[in-house]
């Protein structure tokens, strides 16, 4: 019983980190643009698509391809901004997460269709020839090389973007553009492009989880809800301020999730996530490490 | 340096500002005054095209801006300090003044021109680390003014920069505009401070409901009968 | 108060429209795309008077309409009378959205969307874990079974809906829930009890919902419990309000008969691309007619009767002044 519960801890912080990076990138959207991207899963979907047939047809490593699949999501990401998200963005902000979130909502019918047209509905699963390998620590705990890449990417992918953030000019573009857009032009800043960039990132990081997706786990058309969903409550777990705190409480999540499967099952596993969810919700809106504020 | 002639702007389908026309030359110290709702914020916005123009044209350094970005505005040498959250609250001075070199112009001599507003405003200095939004009003007044001064402006735009300050803070703040205006800037500022505003500028214009009733040096208007009786008794 | 209600002999002939064609139609095909039509119908319906009157965005309906088929399909299978069966899924379904509506309404705007969304996916998880087998009428109710019945009852739920949603569109609790949706500061400031008529909304959009799904129960012959607790049935519902018109009465009607129409006749394509063409339809409406068919239905008209008068051009404001007395019309 013990090595159940250490064993299902140690593959819920593991699948927490994945939830960390996607939570990040629509953290991102989310805080920057005020815009509600519910088909940030689907975004996810698809990059896990482009790995898979990044590997399969060319053979290439899924965490070799993360840039690629990062600019080719983030392409991606510039052309929904262009064509959907910057009608949405002239709204109070109110009016614009609600018709994002509609807006979204649409999308996502239409790239979950798309896929499946494309791509047919099986799953699909990146088998490389460490995907069976894990490091064994003390005699039995198995630590699969190939879901360990998601905390890890997720924990550089948090630093990155703290430091894209709060060291770097258009970092400072970008969280004065989320404060108050009137004074970023007024400072000089095109707001269209930077909302456009960070929207592109928020992409491209959804992506990244979907390499990751598909080389841990699996892809399908239909994925892209329950990440999407993931990605919110952690986002409501950790409150919007801090990268760093949205990586940490994914993480937690997952730990969370891991040590209730034990006791009920892994079939109420994603309710488990849920009631979280609701909890802190009604308990402490402002998340475990948020800030509040106008903090991205 | 500006030379905006019937001004026609608003919002949506209310029209506030009808048939506006003035002139900044260059190095000149000018004034919009009126009182409140005349129309003056919504004048400096349309010059900024944060709000559309509805009507006229706007020709800063003899080239029209109506329609340009205001970004594009900005980068073009014409600042703007608006009335109210001039700075980013979650950002600290430091990033403040940073942001406030985004331009391409502005952001090659950042460095001096940081150096510079340090020496203006020591106290910005001593605050470096802190979150604009933690400063007290005269302190963010500084950083507004000193953001603005980041972006080596050609010509400066001010809407109303005594409200809500202490008197001392306005006499303070009127004294740097006049020194920004010797430094080589040319200066627009709107104010509802009638007096100690034509104390301070060259020429002014009295807007009310958004449309020019008088103008002239400010000498003239210090003395005008009408200018007197209706802001310079109520003050 | 309302500028253009369609007079009520227009809503009876509709009514003796679709009484006759159960009547003298046997057509199989067309009997069930009509049930089909009228479920949808009656559950946008549901879902308008939470969203479109209260401006409540849920995106857990799902999570009633698959309770009231679940009740419903299980009493009426185990013996009890089709009638009881599904009062009780009414009652049952009503009173859980009154304990739940407690802590949802508590949220606002987004986060009530997304606490709605994630309540919605964890009945939906659990429906499947509890009732993972399919259910499939036995063999003497499959002998017994008749579409006429089927159609009555759909016919009659999609009516009953509509009334109750009508009524309550120009009641003094209809007020309150639009009063609420525009402005629920303003809407408290001014003695209007928010949270009493939010959770009015909730429990009327829920019960109206598990009716919708009662007709599912009744009328499918074999399918997966989980499946009416999806959110492809939120998602459906939602598209249907705002392409027919969130807010009015006829927009959810309009937009379940072009939605099942529409699907109908593009069903010989893939049936990806009909799940495109209803997103990308979705996402335009949104985008540039909020209204949805009804706001375009006005301005048409209004086009037309301008043609005869001379006047200028309706700039983007009398534009909007259209969209606001298309919403509170009919």
């Amino acid at each position: 019983m013990r090595q159940l519960i250490i064993q299902s801890a140690v593959s819920g912080l593991l699948v927490g980190g994945i939830y960390g990076i996607v939570a990040l990138g629509l953290a991102l959207s989310f805080g920057v643009l005020k815009v509600l991207n519910v088909a940030h899963g689907e975004l996810v979907m698809l990059g896990g698509y482009a790995a898979f047939f990044l590997f399969t047809n060319m053979g290439l490593d899924p965490l070799l391809t993360i840039p690629l699949v990062f600019i080719c999501v983030f392409a991606l990401g510039t052309v929904l901004y262009s064509l959907l998200f910057k009608f949405v963005v002239r709204f109070d902000i109110e009016t614009r997460i609600k018709n994002s979130l509609l807006i979204s909502f649409g999308l996502v019918l239409i790239l979950q269709a798309i896929a499946v047209f494309l791509f047919s509905g099986d799953d699909r699963t990146i088998v490389t020839e460490y995907s069976s390998k894990a490091l064994v620590v003390t005699g039995w705990v198995r630590i699969p090389w190939a879901r360990s890449a998601g905390l890890v990417v997720a924990v550089i992918a948090a630093f990155l973007l703290e430091w894209l953030l709060n060291r770097t000019t258009f970092g400072h573009a970008v969280r004065g553009t989320s404060e108050d857009w009137a004074l970023a032009s007024l400072t000089g800043i095109n707001v269209r492009r930077v909302y456009m960039i960070a929207f592109a990132i928020s992409a491209g990081l959804a992506g990244v989880a979907g390499s990751l997706v598909s080389l841990g786990y699996s892809v399908s058309p239909s994925i892209g809800l329950g990440w999407t969903l993931k990605a919110l409550i952690v986002i409501v777990l950790a409150g919007l301020g801090s990268m760093r705190g949205i990586v940490l409480a994914g993480a937690l999540l997952g730990l969370v999730e891991g040590l209730a499967s034990v006791w009920l099952g892994s079939a109420y596993r994603g309710v488990v996530a849920l009631v979280v969810f609701l909890v802190v919700l009604s308990f402490r809106p402002q998340g475990l490490f948020g800030r509040g504020g106008n903090h991205v | 340096m500006l030379k905006v002639e019937n001004l026609g702007a608003g919002y949506g389908d209310l029209q506030v500002v009808w048939d506006v026309s003035f002139e900044v030359p260059a190095g000149a110290l000018v004034a919009i005054i009126g009182s409140n709702g005349a129309g003056k914020t919504t004048t400096l916005r349309a010059l900024m095209n944060l709000v559309p123009a509805m009507a006229g044209t706007i020709e800063f350094k003899g080239e029209s801006i109506v329609g340009v970005p205001t970004h594009q505005i900005v980068e073009r040498g014409l600042i703007m300090i608006p009335e109210s959250r001039a700075t980013f609250a979650s950002l600290s001075v430091a990033d403040n003044l940073a942001l406030g070199a985004y331009t391409k112009r502005a952001r090659r001599d950042r460095q001096t021109t940081l150096t510079d507003v340090y020496e203006i405003f020591p106290r910005l200095a001593e605050r470096k680390s802190q979150l604009a939004g933690t400063l007290s009003g005269g302190e963010r007044q500084m950083l507004a003014i000193g953001k603005a001064l980041m972006a080596r402006p050609e010509m400066l735009v001010l809407d109303e920069p005594s409200l809500g300050l202490a008197p001392i803070i306005v006499e303070n703040t009127f004294d740097e505009i006049r020194a920004i205006r010797d430094r080589g800037v040319s200066v627009l500022m709107v104010e509802q401070h009638v007096e100690a505003t034509l104390e301070l500028v060259d020429y002014a214009y009295v807007l009310e409901l958004g449309h020019v009733v008088i103008e002239g040096p400010s000498s003239d208007l210090m003395t005008d009968p009408r200018v007197r009786e209706a802001y310079l008794s109520l003050q | 108060m309302s500028r253009s209600t369609p007079p009520i002999v227009g809503w009876l002939v509709v009514l003796a429209i679709t009484i006759a064609l159960g009547l003298f139609t046997g057509n199989e095909r067309l009997l069930t795309l009509a049930i089909q039509t009228y479920t949808l119908a009656a559950l946008a319906t549901s879902w308008n008077i939470l969203g479109g009157f209260a401006g409540q965005v849920s995106l857990g309906h799902a999570a009633f309409f698959g309770l009231g088929a679940l009740l419903t399909r299980e009493l009426w299978l185990g013996g009890r009378p089709l009638p009881l069966a599904i009062l009780i899924a009414l009652v049952v379904t009503a009173a859980t959205a009154a304990v739940v509506g407690v802590p949802m309404l508590r949220f606002r705007g987004i986060y009530f969307s997304v606490g709605t969304l994630a309540l919605g996916v964890a009945v939906f998880i659990t429906a499947g874990n509890l009732r993972p087998g399919i259910s499939s009428l036995p063999a003497e109710a499959l002998r017994a079974y008749e579409f006429q019945g089927r159609y009555y009852t759909a016919l009659g739920v999609v009516a009953v809906t509509v009334a109750i949603s009508a009524w309550l569109r120009r009641s003094k609790t209809g007020l309150g829930m639009m009063a609420v949706r525009e402005d629920e500061e303003a809407a408290s400031a001014t003695g209007v009890n928010s949270f009493a008529h939010k959770m009015a909304a909730f429990v009327i959009s829920a019960t109206l919902a598990a009716l919708a799904g009662a007709v599912f129960g009744y009328f499918s012959v074999s399918y997966y419990p989980q499946f009416p607790f999806s959110v492809t049935w939120t998602f459906d519902a939602i598209t249907v309000v705002f392409v027919g018109g969130v807010g009015t009465i006829i927009g959810p009607l309009v937009g379940a008969v072009f939605y099942v129409v529409g699907r109908d006749l593009l069903s010989s394509t893939f049936p990806e691309v009909q799940v495109i063409v209803f997103g990308v339809l979705f996402i335009l409406v949104v985008l540039l007619l909020p209204g949805g068919f009804v706001e375009g239905g006005h301005r048409v008209f209004a086009a037309l009767s301008r043609r005869g008068t001379a006047q200028p051009t309706g700039s983007r404001a009398e534009g909007e002044r259209e969209t606001m007395e298309g919403k509170e019309s009919v």
